[in-house]
């Protein structure tokens, strides 16, 4: 059986055991309501969800803009510059073990509890492994392919738009997932917390009402957030790193070249 | 600089490929120490030559090489390339081919033999046609939409060799371009090599640690000693053109070998 065979046959037997396991009370509906009555839960109050969706949407976005562009712009800074590089790293590093969320309460006094505060919190918490993928980013390129860009003449802007930040690109990337994921759970922890407004607030509110049904319909919808996220950024990079997909087509290309008889002319 | 007392200065315009160093040293400092890497290197190349660079390791040639394509400043003395001095990168006089084939993994072969004449703007058609006129003369006609990681060592280093050669440089400098190719790859790109320099008539400067590519490939060996890199011997190989692979066990060839090593053996 192929792995991914497998891995849908799994989701499949988890979708239909959270059916079964509470409608034969094997579970009680409280602990774990079964799918069909999360999914009524959710219909029912669906303009809820969808206001509630609209405000986590917003949050994230604006979040993601300020985490993603301010992380990528700081990390192309500081990474191509070693002075900085030595004086801030070692800090934002040591700030990436932070548990950030003790700060919220603070952006709560300082911001409200509106959108506001969840954006700061998110924001910066998705900063920091953009920032720091980016730095790697940039001090992985190959100074070999700076001096032959140099060779050919190329001028210093020429250099960062043509070969840093394109060589770049992938690096970045993968600090963008781990970036945009956590954002997402900045914005939706920080709505249970404290907040008006957003998927996270609907579950905290459900919860404390034990109304399980709807505390597991926003579980759902926050999922489904992660998911579309996951294949965006899928998508993203399967556009822009189309070149790392790895040696073997080199390999392959050594055979076709021997086959093919590329003989090169004898002198003269 | 020092004046250019024993050089007659060509016209600047002239695009001969002519080289004429005189007096040439380049000191670096590492950890407060003064290392001389060249010191007082004078030779003249004719336009049109083959002439092969060789020397221990660490004798300075491909520091000699990377002053000569302007990438770095020789700490005394003079170089004129084409009758003018070269301070800065100029790939419309000289084209650089480094050991490492350098090219851009996420552009195609035909993308990063155009990189030249993108940095200066040329429109895309013409860039497409020298691109494409110089992928055939390195024998690569067809391949121009590969990505670097879908062709064999070999043809990476055709594809740099295009690079170098699509502004039409009269002056070819190469830094061991051959060195991390398998012994088969290496002798058919030298072939290929002698072949493109008798179908464009230019000259090249060629970096090497072999002894047995040096004297099969060029018309003058000029040996270097070991640091500080001086120029101990340089020897006219007489063998006709074109080369061919029975020279490698005639006398000629054998004695000139050896007479090299000789040198190399003693300042090692």
């Amino acid at each position: 059986m192929s792995s991914t065979m497998l891995r849908r046959l799994i989701v499949m037997s988890l979708i239909v055991l959270w059916e079964l396991l509470p409608r034969c009370g094997l579970v009680p509906e409280l602990f774990l309501p079964s799918l069909s009555s999360t999914l009524a839960a959710g219909w029912n109050d669906a303009a809820e969800y969808g206001r509630a969706l609209l405000v986590t949407l917003y949050e994230v976005a604006v979040a993601m803009v300020f985490a993603c562009g301010g992380g990528i712009l700081a990390g192309a800074i500081v990474g191509s510059l070693p002075r900085p590089r030595l004086l801030i790293m070692p800090m934002v590093s040591s700030l990436y073990a932070v548990p950030l969320v003790i700060l919220y309460p603070v952006f709560t006094v300082w911001l409200g509890i509106g959108p506001e505060s969840k954006i700061a919190f998110a924001s910066i918490y998705g900063f920091l492994p953009t920032m720091l993928a980016t730095v790697a980013g940039i001090q992985t390129i190959d100074p070999q392919l700076l001096l032959a860009a140099r060779s050919m003449g190329a001028t210093l802007g020429q250099r960062v738009t043509r070969v840093m930040i394109p060589a770049a690109i992938p690096t970045v990337l993968s600090g963008l997932r781990v970036g945009g994921a956590l954002v997402i759970v900045g914005v939706v922890v920080s709505e249970m917390l404290i907040s008006s407004g957003g998927i996270g607030y609907l579950i905290s509110r459900y919860r404390t009402i034990l109304e399980s049904a709807h505390v597991f319909a926003g579980v759902l919808l926050v999922l489904a957030l992660a998911v579309a996220f996951n294949a965006l950024m899928r998508l993203i990079e399967r556009r822009s790193a189309v070149w790392q997909t790895g040696s073997r087509a080199g390999r392959n290309a050594m055979v076709q070249e021997t086959a093919a008889g590329l003989q090169p002319a004898r002198p003269g | 600089m020092q004046p250019l007392a024993n050089i007659t200065p060509l016209k600047p315009t002239a695009r001969d490929g002519a080289v004429q160093i005189s007096g040439v040293g380049q000191i670096y400092r590492t950890s407060g120490q003064d290392v001389v890497a060249v010191s007082e290197v004078s030779f003249e190349v004719k336009p049109g030559r083959f002439v092969v660079l060789v020397g221990p390791s660490g004798c300075g040639k491909s520091s000699l090489l990377m002053m000569m394509a302007g990438l770095r400043r020789p700490t005394s003395g003079a170089i004129l390339v084409s009758g003018a001095p070269i301070d800065n990168p100029d790939p419309n006089r000289v084209g650089v081919v480094f050991q490492e084939p350098s090219l851009f993994p996420w552009l195609t072969a035909e993308e990063n033999v155009e990189f030249p004449l993108a940095l200066r703007g040329v429109a895309r058609k013409t860039r497409r046609a020298k691109a494409g006129e110089a992928l055939q003369l390195v024998g690569l006609e067809g391949f121009g939409s590969r990505h670097p990681h879908e062709l064999s060592g070999g043809m990476k280093q055709r594809v740099s060799i295009a690079r170098g050669l699509v502004q039409d440089p009269p002056l070819l400098l190469m830094d061991e371009p051959f060195a991390a190719l398998d012994e088969q790859t290496r002798m058919t790109m030298g072939d290929e090599l002698l072949r493109i320099w008798a179908a464009t008539g230019k000259t090249i400067i060629f970096v090497t640690h072999s002894l047995t590519e040096a004297v099969y490939l060029a018309d003058e060996v000029i040996v270097m000693s070991a640091r500080p890199g001086r120029i101990v011997d340089r020897l006219e190989v007489g063998l006709p053109r074109p080369r061919s692979f029975e020279m490698l066990g005639g006398d000629t060839f054998g004695s000139l070998r050896d007479r090299i090593w000789r040198h190399i053996r003693k300042s090692a």
